[in-house]
């Protein structure tokens, strides 16, 4: 019989201690607390993609140094996926089961949040926003949980072509590409706009990764005599041919993606003659140096002081910005449901970051539709909306 | 157009003959494919950016210290790593270069993990025209350098007494040791000069190609291809292989497609293997030989 009222007791105790708690019904959030899942290329050869999730965590970080959000403090659980799509999956998996996480913002490489799509479809009620991936098969189309707060490879490469056209008297337009995944996500909506403009490339080539020559592709833009060239290549391929443009006289300027930045290609071309009419696609409202964007940089730096300040480094920010701003007007009783609705009601969001409005609707998640671009004509860089006629 | 392709394919052939060469006289000497040799490669170009912008040395400087860098990390590789399998099976020494390679590249790869870093050119000046040609300073340094290398390594292995030597020792080492020749201490040799000729690769081509950790290994399937196609085991067929490699690469992709530059070299593996498996130049061998 003591036994047995013992037992009671403990079973009582039990209840009522779990019934005093303060349990928040929601996954990843305690009474002080807010678990924010993040992944991204740290290690391997795409480990530039650290740095938007840097800018990212330093937004959070931030806002956690002026009290939090509604009386919570972010908890990050960041993980490193190198970009390869089997490690998103087990990243996205742990941080869903194991880490409990309340939300997921990572993802830097475009092929790996493709491949962690089904399991966001298994899990519809937990809101996902991208960092820096840029496929407009991403967000193309509209998953409910999914947010795409960054320009789309949609509105880059109508960006370029644009901004290519408002060069007086273009009519030849070549392209040099990769033949990845990444270069394919370009090409096709590119040469889908161009053909709306009744545009056919005069030459179009590829240069694959790890390429340590680009001479056929070169003189093959050359023979075509473009008026300008649309450059959808990384970093190392896009030195390549810069460096190779300049030896073999063509003088056509090029335009790129954004998946450079203009300070970054300077000093690795280390010639400014082959850098003087590149064309970068820039997704801030400002250029790093200006006053107005300072309080960016700033930020950065307190948190990130040891890694470099670039055009990457901000863009995982608006998409931190957009949480923050969604979970504040979730309130107090907060929601995975909450914050995807006021994600869905976010309308025209600038914070003075991006190169135009966010806006996100339950129809359309890619929430960025516009951009300009950058330049480096002596020893600063320039940002312009059409092609600098006066040069 | 043509002249071009042929010139600019030259050029970068000089620079797969280099690689090639530094896997056959490894090979030849110890019947080991080398699978890290792309590391060789890449580790030359680091050790080069470190003691230049870490260090502060100058272009010369830092050449010899990469070159002495990557001698001694060769042999060490070879006395430390591979001597203790040198009875066992072909696999298994495979398998150890192909860890090594993944080894070196995680190292590289920790410590600049997302840069892709520019170096000087080892020589200044513009465009040189020589009729419908273009060339670049740096595009003689290389192919000049890198004839000096073969030449000075068929001069070495054909004239040379130590050279002789190295080439009995490799055919029969048993039959070397039993005579007095010390085959560890000529093996172990090899590894460092197969290293240094890696490193003297990557040092011609970083300037144009940028460095990063992951260099090596687009350099190493080209380095396959030739030997391949110049005929496995062969010296002038890794040159004559590379040379044509270089070329056949600019020509397809300039008067067939672009996309197809990238798979020139597997094609030229699989070709070779179905038409003459035996390389351009090398000969038919049974087993280990």
């Amino acid at each position: 019989m003591r036994k047995l009222l013992s037992t009671a007791a403990l079973v009582l105790t039990a209840s009522l201690s779990v019934a005093v708690t303060p349990v928040s019904a929601e996954t990843g959030v305690t009474a002080d607390t807010i678990r924010i899942g993040m992944f991204g290329p740290l290690t391997g050869p795409t480990a530039v993609g650290s740095l938007p999730l840097f800018g990212a965590a330093a937004v959070y970080k931030d806002v956690n140094a002026h009290g939090g959000i509604n009386g919570r403090k972010i908890e990050l659980f960041i993980e490193d996926d190198a970009c390869d799509p089997n490690k998103t999956i087990s990243a996205t998996k742990k941080l869903i089961a194991q880490d409990q996480v309340f939300m997921v913002h990572g993802g830097w490489c475009s092929g790996t949040v493709m491949a962690i799509k089904p399991e966001l479809a298994r899990n519809p009620q937990l809101p996902y926003m991208v960092l820096g991936a840029a496929s407009a098969a991403i967000s193309t189309p509209v998953m409910p949980n999914l947010f795409h707060p960054i320009a789309t490879t949609n509105t880059v490469t109508r960006t370029m072509l644009d901004f290519a056209l408002s060069k007086p008297d273009t009519k030849r337009v070549a392209i040099i590409s990769h033949s990845d995944e990444w270069g394919k996500s370009h090409i096709n909506p590119l040469l889908e706009y161009m053909k709306t403009k009744g545009i056919e490339p005069v030459e179009s080539v590829w240069l694959e990764r790890g390429s340590t020559s680009a001479t056929s592709q070169l003189l093959k833009l050359r023979n075509a005599k473009p008026d300008v060239v649309l450059a959808i290549l990384y970093p190392p391929e896009l030195t390549l041919y810069l460096r190779g443009a300049d030896k073999y006289g063509i003088k056509a300027p090029t335009v790129t993606t954004q998946g450079v930045s203009i300070e970054d290609m300077v000093h690795r071309v280390g010639n400014p003659a082959a850098t003087k009419d590149l064309f970068v696609f820039y997704p801030l409202s400002s250029t790093l140096d200006a006053p107005e964007f300072s309080k960016w940089v700033d930020m950065y730096r307190k948190y990130y002081p040891n890694e470099p300040v670039e055009t990457l480094s901000f863009m995982g920010m608006t998409g931190a910005l957009a949480i923050v701003e969604a979970i504040k007007r979730a309130g107090p009783d907060l929601t995975r449901e909450k914050v995807i609705d006021e994600l869905n009601k976010l309308r025209d969001f600038d914070p003075g970051l991006q190169s135009g409005p966010l806006t996100f609707t339950p129809e359309v998640h890619a929430g960025i539709t516009s951009g300009k671009m950058i330049y480096w004509p002596k020893d600063h860089a320039e940002i312009v909306a059409t092609y600098p006629v006066d040069r | 157009m043509l002249a071009q392709l042929i010139v600019s394919g030259l050029v970068n052939g000089s620079v797969y003959a280099v690689v090639a060469l530094g896997m056959t006289v490894l090979y030849r000497s110890t019947t080991v494919v080398n699978f890290c040799h792309g590391e060789f490669f890449m580790l030359g170009a680091f050790a080069i950016l470190v003691s230049q912008q870490v260090l502060g040395w100058s272009y010369t400087a830092s050449i010899l210290f990469a070159l002495i860098l990557l001698m001694l990390f060769g042999s060490l590789v070879e006395r430390l790593l591979m001597r203790p399998l040198q009875n066992a099976p072909h696999i298994s020494l495979a398998m150890m270069t192909i860890a090594l390679s993944y080894l070196f590249k995680g190292i590289s790869r920790f410590f600049y993990g997302r840069e892709v870093v520019p170096l000087e050119p080892l020589v200044d000046g513009g465009p040189i025209e020589l009729g419908s040609v273009i060339l670049l300073p740096q595009d003689l340094l290389v192919a000049g350098s890198s004839l000096l290398i073969v030449l000075g390594f068929f001069y070495f292995f054909q004239k040379t007494q130590a050279g002789k030597v190295i080439q009995a020792a490799s055919q029969t080492p048993r039959g070397a040791a039993l005579v007095g020749i010390n085959v560890p201490r000529f093996q172990n040799f090899m590894w460092g000069a197969s290293a240094a000729l890696g490193a003297v690769a990557g040092i011609l081509i970083a300037p144009s190609t940028l460095v990063y950790p992951d260099m090596g290994a687009h350099m190493l399937i080209q380095a396959f291809a030739a030997m391949t196609l110049g005929g496995f085991g062969s010296l002038p067929g890794a040159v004559l292989g590379a040379l044509t490699l270089g070329v056949l690469e600019n020509l397809i992709g300039g008067y067939v497609s672009s996309s197809l530059v990238e798979i020139t070299a597997y094609l030229a593996i699989i070709v070779v293997l179905v038409v003459r498996p035996q390389g351009l130049l090398g000969e038919w061998r049974q087993g280990r030989g």
